[in-house]
């Protein structure tokens, strides 16, 4: 019987149906079941089929943001009762993101934060154009592990670089993994300023992040 | 003008022009600076860049307008001067167009989404572009261009918005990304999809523009053409922008390889043809023999 309702939760976050995601996390918790097997079983593989869909060909940016849509109803069910039970999921990883100072473009940048989310990392966003100190005292005081910076434009990329000359400068450097994207992004540019990775994709960056943060 | 745009293109293909924010900041324009406040503040720099690809060889220039939308000039505080600073820019392009020059209105993304997946209605895109479409018009643009949109139902609607307001003809074209299933856009939107609704929704001319270098648009040019008789419209990038240790910008394909499919992509049936990111005047100059040749026998 629970292995029905793991995978209808699965069809559900797969199919992106956020109100059927978020009825099936209730009946699942309403039943008694182990929320950490549901989340194991049913939301994570879920989201991990969408992330194969995407890389497919077969999923766009619609039914990538409707299926984490769909994983963040089915999570906002099951957290809190997770966390009342102590036996909390294990958070992927705190990450802050946000577009860089003198950019105004977003969209990317919110599919990221959304895929990380869905994820199961902590995700702060902290919006577009986004001072680069800002970046760094949310980090600071949130203990996040990842600072996640996008950038759509050639001439607002630069800032990407600052932002790990300001860690630098400040002795953080080590602190971070800093994770760079955006369309004029690359792994090259990456290495070049001295980031910790590159995701064309939000798929990929949920990847990388999680690659990463299995390093320490 | 004696001759429509359209009716030129059907005696012989069109140069287009190519890049116009790089060009302004190569001449200073800040970084973080919405390019269209130029058009009213710094009106002569923005003339020396269309002046600089009619010298080149454009048949038409775009115009300074490609962020022009009120809703993404609300994202600088420009909101409310969205009728002014697109007429202004096709003035400007207007006035530095030499006798069968024309000018191309410019009409980029909102850069926000449709619901469900954002907050906007196709309400409010198509009285955004509707307004710009109106200061584009009324400041003398020959046709319209909606270009780079990556959302079929956005462009829909910027087409809808614009045809509510002027009788200019209106060209759309669509980025697409390359799948084993052919070209989408990254909402999913097949080249042979956008075609055939574009074409049915009255635009004057469907293309493909940014993404894609020279040599991968040919096969998206093709598949349009599959789709649809309108005449097609091609803008490819100079490859992919890289940067170097001092931050300047360069891009992956040499002017050299980015030439050399230009004839392909007049035979796979582009009519318009023009250059995107990593493109100047130096690009046009290089493709004006492949593209103009002449009135039709």
């Amino acid at each position: 019987m629970k292995e029905d309702l793991y995978r209808d939760i699965r069809e559900a976050v797969v199919a992106g149906d956020r109100v059927r995601a978020a009825e099936l996390a209730r009946a699942a918790v309403g039943s008694g079941l182990d929320l950490l097997e549901v989340v194991e079983k049913g939301t994570v593989p879920g989201i991990q089929r969408v992330g194969e869909l995407w890389e497919q060909g077969e999923y766009f940016l619609p039914e990538l943001i409707s299926s984490a849509e769909a994983m963040k109803a089915a999570m906002a069910v099951i957290d809190p009762v997770l966390a009342r039970s102590e036996a909390r999921t294990r958070t992927a990883g705190i990450a802050v993101i946000g577009t860089i100072e003198g950019d105004i473009h977003d969209i990317g940048k919110n599919l990221v934060a959304s895929m990380l989310q869905a994820g199961g990392f902590e995700v702060h966003d902290l919006g577009a154009d986004v001072a680069l100190e800002r970046f760094i005292d949310k980090a600071e005081a949130v203990g996040a592990g990842f600072i996640c910076l996008s950038a759509l434009l050639t001439t607002t990329m630069i800032n990407q670089r600052k932002l790990i000359g300001l860690l630098r400068e400040r002795g953080l450097r080590d602190k971070y993994k800093v994770l760079v994207g955006g369309a004029p992004a690359s792994a090259k540019w990456a290495e070049d300023i001295g980031a910790d990775g590159y995701a064309e994709n939000a798929v990929s960056a949920v990847k990388l992040a999680k690659a990463l943060a299995g390093r320490g | 003008m004696s001759l429509s745009l359209l009716e030129l293109a059907k005696d012989r293909e069109v140069l287009l022009d190519g890049a116009m924010g790089t060009e302004l900041m190569a001449r200073g324009l800040p970084q973080g600076a919405p390019p269209e406040i130029w058009n009213v503040d710094r009106p002569e720099v923005v003339a020396a860049v269309h002046a600089d690809y009619f010298a080149a060889g454009s048949d038409a220039v775009s115009t300074n307008t490609f962020g022009g939308s009120p809703i993404k000039l609300a994202g600088h505080g420009l909101g409310d001067r969205a009728y002014e600073l697109n007429r202004a820019a096709a003035r400007l392009a207007r006035s530095a167009a030499p006798a069968g020059g024309y000018v191309a209105g410019s009409m980029g993304p909102t850069g926000k989404f449709l619901r469900p997946q954002g907050e906007f209605t196709e309400k409010e895109f198509e009285d955004a572009y509707a307004e710009q479409a109106r200061g584009l018009a009324d400041g003398g643009a020959d046709v319209l261009l909606l270009e780079t949109h990556y959302d079929l139902r956005e462009a829909l609607a910027g087409l809808l918005g614009a045809r509510r307001v002027t009788a200019v003809p209106v060209f759309v074209t669509m980025t697409f990304n390359i799948l084993p299933r052919g070209f989408f856009t990254i909402m999913g939107d097949g080249a042979a999809r956008c075609a055939a609704e574009l074409e049915a929704g009255g635009a004057a001319a469907v293309g493909v523009n940014c993404t894609l270098n020279s040599e991968q648009m040919i096969g998206a040019v093709r598949a349009l053409g599959e789709a649809t008789r309108l005449p097609i419209v091609a803008q490819a990038n100079a490859g992919q922008p890289v940067i170097g240790p001092d931050g300047n910008v360069t891009y992956s394909q040499s002017l050299e390889d980015y030439v050399r499919h230009v004839p392909a992509l007049v035979e796979a049936g582009a009519r318009f043809i023009g250059g995107c990111c990593g493109t100047g005047p130096a690009f046009i100059r290089a493709m004006a023999p492949f593209v103009v040749r002449g009135v039709r026998a």
